[in-house]
């Protein structure tokens, strides 16, 4: 039972978090790149909720914005790791034999590496665009969603209702989506909330490092980013309040993550 | 049985090594933009077509990617990565001035990590149910979900803006002779920011194997027949190890991936700032011969973890589980 609230809770958390970053035209009290040099680096108070940033743009706004950014590039990005990760998985498991051994050993290989090496290598010759953050993000991030696919199909493989609808001539497209793809669901299910949690560590990251998405759109890594030099001479609020709602958000999916995984939901079989 | 157990895995190291090699160097090459425009310098306006022709001549640019990559395999496997394209230096006299505080870094780091999560696990697993054990839980969710770098930043602001104890960045002192304990007052930050915000996690993994091994029967016997509490601790923590270790060896790529962020925000001379430096810069020879150094480091390090889980697991060493 207490699992149930903890998910109710993160879920609304979240769901809050998202609703703010999506209306963020209709809640925003300024534009994002309104420059207002009179009130560089004012405090959080009137005007200015959250205060504004060295070149005078209201930090509340950008904020919001920024998370429909950011929120968007991981949540594309995981949609298209999960759609990698359950074809090569897929093909894998629902194979086998030799095809299963080579394409495992290469998955074996690409987990081993740091992820944030290949994302360098990509962004080397891609250089940021929102499109190409999401789709660098998502081109890594798929290790663990195959990994699991493949472990799950090897195990309904042999289900006796496989072997029933296979000896039914039943098409083996139908197998793969009615039966084994919808069976692996709760595990997957899991899995995806944590590379949510991963895409946007991710984003942030680079951002923050320079060498995400471009400074003039902006997005909680980016903000950040800029914090850096700000703290320096003591402007607090443009860092502390990108880093809560990062916190925040994913805070709550990994506790979404945790609540779905305790309810025995999403067993794990990698 | 134990020789051929680490040549396959030796043979597992090589080959992770070259997959990684040729995927970075298809993944840089098949790019828009030419990959000779870190060797341009600031002159790609400036020059003719003539003399980019040229260029790309003088660096085999113009041959078909294979062939470039034939010849860069085998100058390194002689150990020649070739000069960094914006710099003009040997890519591996760079790499090797950049080497030992990356390890450093990385080092001191993990070894606290351990150290840490080890006390913190055995701790909090021995006693289910204590404010320890609740608070290990909560403690290693919420410090995996804050960024490294973030933390960072607050760390500055506290340690070297407020406080001034602490130096904001760098590796050493420019007034400094750049001795030990200069290093050590650098190394204090990033150190403890990549220490806090993992040791929670692998904690929590030893606290989890520990309370299941506590309710497990040979416990149970060994309570029974008055063996003393040190030595079914040693007992427990010996078995609880073997899934700690595994957690370990899968997150040690992403482990070393935080600590590229984490450098980059201290300005740590390392591996990691280096890399991202030259992916600005676009100097692919440099950012080859990082990815493999940083590549091979993760390679040996999961090849320790390894040996030592072949040490503790006698079912592995039985043969009884395909390493």
């Amino acid at each position: 039972m207490k699992t149930r609230k903890n998910l109710v809770f993160w879920c609304s958390l979240l769901g809050l978090t998202l609703v703010l970053t999506l209306f963020s035209d209709v809640l925003a009290t300024h534009p994002v790149n309104e420059m207002d040099l009179d009130a560089v680096y004012a405090p959080p108070g009137e005007g200015h909720l959250l205060g504004t940033d060295h070149l005078g743009r209201d930090v509340f706004s950008r904020l919001l914005q920024g998370g429909k950014v950011t929120l968007t590039v991981a949540g594309l990005s995981v949609a298209l790791s999960f759609a990698i990760g359950v074809i090569y998985g897929g093909i894998s498991g629902y194979v086998g034999g030799w095809t299963d051994s080579v394409m495992m050993r290469i998955l074996e290989a690409l987990i081993s590496i740091p992820s944030l090496i290949f994302v360098l290598a990509f962004q080397a010759i891609m250089q940021g665009g929102m499109w190409g953050m999401t789709v660098i993000i998502g081109m890594t991030g798929w290790f663990t969603t195959a990994r699991i696919v493949r472990s799950e199909f090897i195990r309904l493989k042999d289900a006796e209702y496989v072997k029933m609808a296979k000896m039914f001539g039943t098409p083996a497209w139908k197998i793969i989506t009615g039966h084994l793809l919808r069976n692996s669901m709760a595990p997957l299910f899991v899995v995806t909330i944590y590379n949510l949690a991963g895409a946007v560590f991710i984003e942030v990251s680079l951002s923050f490092l320079g060498i995400g998405i471009p400074p003039s759109v902006p997005s909680w890594g980016n903000m950040l980013y800029n914090a850096q030099n700000d703290i320096l001479i003591g402007a607090w609020w443009i860092g502390l309040f990108p880093g809560m709602l990062i916190f925040l958000t994913i805070l709550s999916i990994n506790f979404i993550g945790e609540a779905m995984k305790d309810s025995g939901r999403g067993r794990f079989h990698a | 049985m134990t020789v051929k157990w680490v040549g396959k895995r030796m043979m597992l190291g090589i080959l992770v090594l070259f997959i990684v090699s040729f995927l970075s160097f298809f993944i840089m090459h098949a790019g828009p933009g030419s990959s000779a425009t870190a060797y341009y310098g600031g002159n790609a306006q400036t020059l003719t077509a003539a003399e980019k022709e040229r260029i790309s001549k003088a660096f085999a640019l113009d041959r078909p990617m294979i062939v470039q990559y034939g010849a860069w395999l085998k100058e390194t496997v002689t150990g020649n990565l070739g000069m960094s394209a914006s710099v003009g230096r040997p890519v591996a006299t760079i790499l090797s001035e950049r080497l030992p505080n990356t390890l450093l870094l990385f080092g001191t780091s993990m070894l606290f990590i351990i150290l840490g999560s080890i006390w913190l696990g055995m701790a909090a697993g021995m006693k289910p149910g204590s404010l320890l054990d609740r608070g290990l839980s909560t403690f290693s969710i919420a410090s995996s979900s804050i960024p490294a770098f973030w933390v960072g930043i607050l760390f500055i602001y506290v340690f070297a803006v407020t406080l001034g104890v602490l130096p904001s960045s760098g590796t050493r002192s420019l007034s400094g002779d750049g001795g030990f304990v200069d290093k050590i007052k650098h190394l204090i930050m990033p150190a403890s920011v990549v220490v806090l915000t993992h040791v929670g996690l692998y904690a929590r993994i030893l606290q989890d194997s520990v309370k299941s091994e506590m309710r497990s029967y040979y416990v149970m016997v060994a309570r029974a027949n008055g063996v003393e509490e040190l030595e079914i601790r040693r007992g427990v923590l010996c078995k609880a190890f073997i899934p700690y270790l595994n957690y370990l060896g899968i997150t040690i790529p992403s482990f070393f991936g935080g600590s590229v962020i984490v450098e980059s925000l201290f300005s740590w001379a390392g591996l990691g700032q280096l890399l991202v430096k030259s992916v600005m810069v676009k100097d692919y020879p440099l950012l080859m011969g990082g990815i493999m150094l940083t590549g091979l480091i993760v390679v040996i390090t999961l090849f320790v973890i390894d040996v030592l889980m072949y040490i503790l697991d006698p079912k592995l060493r039985r043969g009884e589980l395909s390493g």
